[in-house]
């Protein structure tokens, strides 16, 4: 049985290789790959909105010049619907976003990757939906 | 014949999981609850979140359902694939394509119920079956006039979900948002798709579509109700509908024939199928069931149109690409 499972599953690995694009739009057609940016500053305003929520925040270049980047986010229904709210996200609050560049050079980026300056990620939660069978493992 | 009729029996016997697509074991006893004029009670906050795949992968060709244990593994290593936390590979379209951190999405966490490896149930082999030698010859001379167009000429160049027109009749399961809220009145049923916050209202009044020449994005939809299903007829949709982001339909545009069915088949199970037929450009019909499921809810708006910056990012990352290409090409001249 396990030699059997070993090989059905072996055989997921091509499908496995298949990069899932869920975003409500392409990313890779608004920011660049080549332009990978890391930025640590704080938040200025928060834009909970629909497809995208943004981030607003100020980053002092080693000049000492402060630019204010906006880092486009996911949906904040899904946030909603696992209890953050407006409120949850602080002004003034010290993020690090990991992300791209716009193509265009505006300062503009992904949040690919945002964190507290301690590494805990931003709204860290449950991946399941609350539906009864996907908290019910016996619900099948 | 002891052995034939062994065999027989046998037959009738396995596997449990063909015997209902629902894969509710509830379904043939289950009484739903009624609407106070009658109907079968279909309403509440429902989500057709699901890990299965619209068709079956080629590497599980020939198996229709997968094991309890398969299953398991199936679900571990399609989350693990989809965890946008991970940074496999940084540099690329592949990573910016992720977006953002993996708490921004809600896709579920189990494949359906069933455990079959794919949402089509016929053809039995889970897969669109295929075009049409018409509709192939439609598709080529498309592809032929999209190629003379670049990625984001213009914002009709992008999908229908991009410029917020629609997600689709039927809104297949994506990466979040995939909640509906169904309410019914005597005569009508109405059912909110959160992506893209579109509402479909389908009188049960038995009259005829409304003429052929009225073209609607999310179609010309008539209810009737046989025993406990709700059957929904749909057609004039828009040729464009081709063009939605999770295609329902196989790339079905105007000629689309939609029958759904809704039955509720356990207090939180909705049995949902839905059949194409638009023979035009599929060599036979299909179907596809995704069950919906009792969601907690609440069920928010999404005004896509409101903040939909992304499409002047894109188009603006166009241009910047253009320009750029265009100054290359003009300094490789300038050396020669």
């Amino acid at each position: 049985m396990r030699t059997k499972l070993a090989v059905v599953v072996a055989g997921f690995g091509l499908l496995l290789s298949a990069v899932p694009v869920w975003a409500h739009h392409s990313f890779a057609a608004e920011f660049d790959a080549k332009k990978p940016v890391n930025l640590r500053g704080k938040i200025t305003k928060m834009e909970w909105i629909n497809p995208h929520a943004w981030i607003h925040m100020d980053v002092t270049g080693p000049d000492g010049k402060v630019v204010n980047w906006m880092i486009e986010a996911g949906t904040p229904n899904t946030l909603f619907r696992r209890g953050f709210t407006k409120d949850s996200l602080a002004v003034g609050t010290e993020i690090v976003v990991d992300g791209y560049q716009a193509k265009d050079g505006s300062n503009r980026a992904n949040g690919r990757d945002v964190t507290f300056p301690d590494g805990r990620k931003l709204f860290l939660g449950s991946s399941g939906t609350g539906a009864p069978y996907d908290n019910d493992p016996n619900a099948k | 014949m002891g052995a034939v009729a062994l065999a027989i029996t046998a037959a009738f016997l396995v596997p449990g999981p063909v015997a209902g697509q629902s894969g509710s074991s509830g379904a043939k006893t289950y009484t739903a609850p009624r609407t106070p004029d009658g109907q079968p009670d279909l309403e509440g906050i429902w989500s057709n979140a699901t890990l299965t795949p619209l068709e079956r992968p080629a590497e599980l060709a020939g198996k229709q359902f997968f094991t309890e244990e398969e299953a398991a593994e199936y679900e571990k290593r399609i989350l693990e694939r989809n965890n946008a936390d991970r940074r496999d590979n940084q540099g690329t379209d592949a990573d910016v394509a992720l977006a953002y951190n993996d708490s921004w999405y809600d896709r579920g966490t189990k494949i359906v119920p069933t455990r079959r490896t794919s949402l089509i149930i016929d053809p039995p082999d889970g897969r669109i079956p295929p075009l049409t030698p018409e509709a192939q010859k439609k598709d080529a001379l498309r592809a032929e006039a999209r190629s003379k167009r670049g990625p984001a000429d213009s914002w009709e160049d992008r999908n229908l979900g991009e410029r917020c027109l629609t997600r689709g009749v039927p809104k297949l399961p994506s990466g979040y948002n995939n909640n509906f809220l169904i309410v019914q009145t005597p005569g009508y049923v109405a059912i909110l798709q959160e992506m893209i916050h579109e509402v479909r209202v389908i009188p049960l009044d038995g009259l005829p579509h409304i003429a052929k020449n009225i073209r609607q994005w999310l179609g010309d939809s008539r209810g009737h109700w046989e025993g406990n299903t709700l059957v929904v007829d749909t057609t004039n949709f828009r040729d464009e509908v081709r063009f939605t982001p999770y295609n329902c339909c196989g790339g079905a545009g105007e000629n689309l024939h939609l029958i759904e069915r809704f039955t509720r088949v356990d207090a939180n199970t909705i049995d949902y199928q839905y059949t194409v037929d638009d023979p035009a450009r599929f060599t036979r019909s299909w179907t596809v069931a995704v069950p919906l499921t009792k969601a907690p809810g609440p069920i928010y708006e999404y005004a896509c149109h409101e903040g939909n910056y992304g499409m002047a990012g894109i188009l603006a990352g166009a241009r910047a690409e253009e320009k750029a290409a265009a100054e290359k090409e003009a300094a490789k001249n300038a050396s020669r």
